[in-house]
């Protein structure tokens, strides 16, 4: 399935793909964004949205696409023309600002996060200034004392873009596993 | 039978808390409301050809809501003939046959029975056992109105547009804004313990929360409008079977009123040409602007207009969803965007970025209202609420009469009865209802 067709806003995003296989894990290049990666996810759990909206580039996309159960030989497995965050910058920038008024209700008292990356892989572009990056990541997410904690497991391919020396994120498109999310919102980032 | 819970008392509008979170009252629910209400299922848009279908539930029963190859929209329970597998286990799709996993019979996807493995060996073929006359149990009652799609399971229920009522007037607003009617992307699917009840009423009437719940969102200008205050000067009604909110709208004409929350000036023109005189007139005349609202039991609608952009434009977006009850504390949100069919294609993705934004899983405004929804089943489970009625009598007088008249039709050009400003007047009405089917027996 092609991206085109997996998001109805995805227009201005960056095209740039992988070529070859992955990098070797020596590779300066496979450590700057394995390095990436983890650092972002320590941003994530701990809600520190500011410091996070600064490393996504303006012209970024950030899709999860609607998963669907459908027969093998459907041929595709996202919802057509719908996703749970299909958003710009402008829209993160909206929800970032939401997490920093006194009312976000949802995250206060704030869910505990933990955002484990795993299974990180990184290939080459045709463009030194762009790098590609597989992940697995699973979000434990607990509120309040006793509550059945939600977990949301995912895959993620990201786009990675070397500006003014700092790597940003470019494009991520998360596949979540669930059709039906265990979650009572998203009221968080992957 | 005696209800499990003080039912004089939500006929006064108080509220036994225990019912948002009772197994007992869940009982009583499947058997005398999720029976006969008509309960929606999904959009024939999302089944635009022959062949495709999508699997949907009420309640426990998954029903395969397919169009045959006659261009006919019918829904099979999905449980196959000889001994009970599921026989779709995909969620959407399009087939000409459905094949039981399990011995392989096969069924056309308008239910009938086409094959079974070994017939002559087995049966004695078509004399021995005859596939004529043998489909897939139809859903004892289906009927649609501007292409959604309803079921109930009661063969005797009343036609679908007599169930609906006056509502079907405010339904129009969302779902017919041209005679080719909307267009469903979706639905997401979550699930969030809390009762099904609580969303639905929340749609139906609760303009009172938005200033409180939804601070954030007005704080991060997602809105013009700078106060949520604003809401005070809506009017909510109750028409048929369902009811809901409405913005009031600056002074205007019925095209300014229109593009003020965002419609381009094509769509305002083919509404112009769409809806009826007194649907225009709740607009164009009275100032009143549709928003949120429940049809019962729950099948819930919102309407508004967001920012989408840095700019100072708003864009209206439509989303439908249901609270398909999994029990008495557990709830599986289904949401979809919809959109006018005819609609530009810009007007299409602006539109559903603003959904994106609103509601649904990720919805700006559905984050606080489930979690207010979440803490509140959750304490309802106890036994001290048992002893707690929840206070339902907003714009009631201790000697119940309303604080507030009901506006006259010069006021409001709508059915039913509205009435300008906060009150649980529709949140009492759909209770009220409820408790109508709950204390109606089901005949053995
Ligand atoms: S259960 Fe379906 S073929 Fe036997
Ligand atoms: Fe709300």
């Amino acid at each position: 399935m092609t991206r085109a067709t997996e998001s109805r806003l995805g227009g201005h995003a960056s095209t740039i793909e992988r070529t070859g296989d992955s990098l070797p894990y020596g590779d300066e290049r496979h450590l700057t964004a394995h390095r990436w990666l983890v650092d972002e996810a320590y941003l994530l759990d701990a809600q520190d949205y500011d410091a996070w909206l600064a490393l996504v580039t303006d012209d970024v996309h950030y899709l999860m696409p609607v998963r669907v159960t459908t027969a093998r030989a459907a041929g595709y497995d996202v919802s057509p023309g719908m996703a749970h965050f299909d958003e710009n910058r402008y829209s993160l920038s909206r929800r970032v600002a939401r997490f920093q008024t006194e009312h976000a209700w949802t995250e206060d008292p704030p869910s505990r996060l933990r955002h484990h990356i795993t299974n990180v892989r990184t290939f080459a572009t045709p463009d030194p200034d762009h790098l590609v990056a597989d992940s697995a990541v699973l979000l434990y997410r607990s509120r309040g004392d006793v509550r059945e904690p939600a977990l949301i497991s995912a895959g993620r391919e990201d786009l990675l873009r070397r500006q003014d020396g700092r790597w940003l994120l470019a494009r991520r498109r998360i596949l979540v596993d669930d059709a039906v999310l265990r979650t009572q919102n998203l009221a968080i980032f992957l | 039978m005696q209800l499990p819970f003080d039912a004089a008392a939500v006929r006064r509008g108080m509220i036994p808390a225990h019912i948002y979170n009772d197994a007992e009252v869940f009982a009583l629910e499947r058997e005398r409301l999720f029976s006969r209400a008509w309960v929606f299922v999904g959009h024939v848009s999302e089944i635009p050809d022959p062949g495709d279908y999508v699997v949907r539930q009420v309640l426990a029963d998954s029903f395969i809501v397919a169009r045959g190859e006659d261009g006919e929209v019918r829904a099979m329970f999905n449980m196959c003939l000889h001994r009970g597998m599921q026989v779709c286990r995909a969620e959407m799709g399009n087939a000409s046959h459905f094949r039981c996993p399990y011995h392989g019979w096969s069924y056309r996807n308008d239910g009938r029975l086409a094959g079974l493995p070994f017939h002559r060996d087995a049966y004695g073929g078509e004399e021995g056992f005859p596939r004529q006359g043998r489909t897939l149990l139809p859903a004892p009652a289906l009927d649609t109105y501007n292409g959604l799609i309803f079921i109930s399971l009661d063969e005797d229920a009343p036609p679908l547009r007599a169930y609906l009522g006056d509502f079907a007037f405010y339904l129009d607003y969302y779902t017919r804004q041209s005679p080719t009617g909307i267009e469903l992307s979706g639905p997401q699917r979550w699930r969030i313990k809390a009762n099904w009840k609580i969303g639905a009423e929340n749609f139906a009437g609760d303009m009172y929360h938005t200033p409180h719940t939804h601070t954030s969102v007005v704080e991060i200008g997602l809105f013009r409008e700078p106060k949520a205050e604003k809401r005070k000067d809506g009017a909510t009604y109750w028409a048929g079977n369902g009811g809901g909110t409405t913005y009031k709208l600056p002074p205007g004409s019925l095209e300014e009123r229109l593009s003020h929350v965002g419609y381009p000036d094509p769509m305002i023109e083919t509404m112009k040409k769409t809806w009826s005189r007194g649907q225009l007139d709740v607009v164009g005349r009275d100032g009143f602007m549709v928003s949120a609202a429940s049809l019962f039991p729950n099948l819930s609608l919102v309407h508004n207009w967001p920012r989408v952009e840095e700019s100072d434009d708003v864009l209206p977006f439509i989303s439908i969803r249901t609270w398909q009850p999994i029990g008495p504390d557990e709830t599986e949100v289904l949401s979809w965007f919809a959109v006018d069919a005819g609609a530009p294609e810009d007007f299409k993705a602006l539109s559903y970025k603003a959904y994106l934004m609103c509601f649904g899983s990720t919805g700006m405004f559905e984050q606080d209202d489930v979690e207010n929804w979440v803490s509140l089943t959750h304490t309802a489970g106890g036994s001290m609420a048992r002893r707690l009625q929840l206070n339902s009598r907003m714009g009631l007088r201790p000697d119940d009469t309303p604080l507030v008249p009901a506006l006259p039709p010069e006021e409001f050009a709508g059915p039913g009865e509205a009435r300008v400003g906060y009150g649980e007047y529709n949140q009492r009405h759909l209770l009220n209802r409820w408790l109508d089917h709950l204390e109606r027996e089901v005949s053995a």
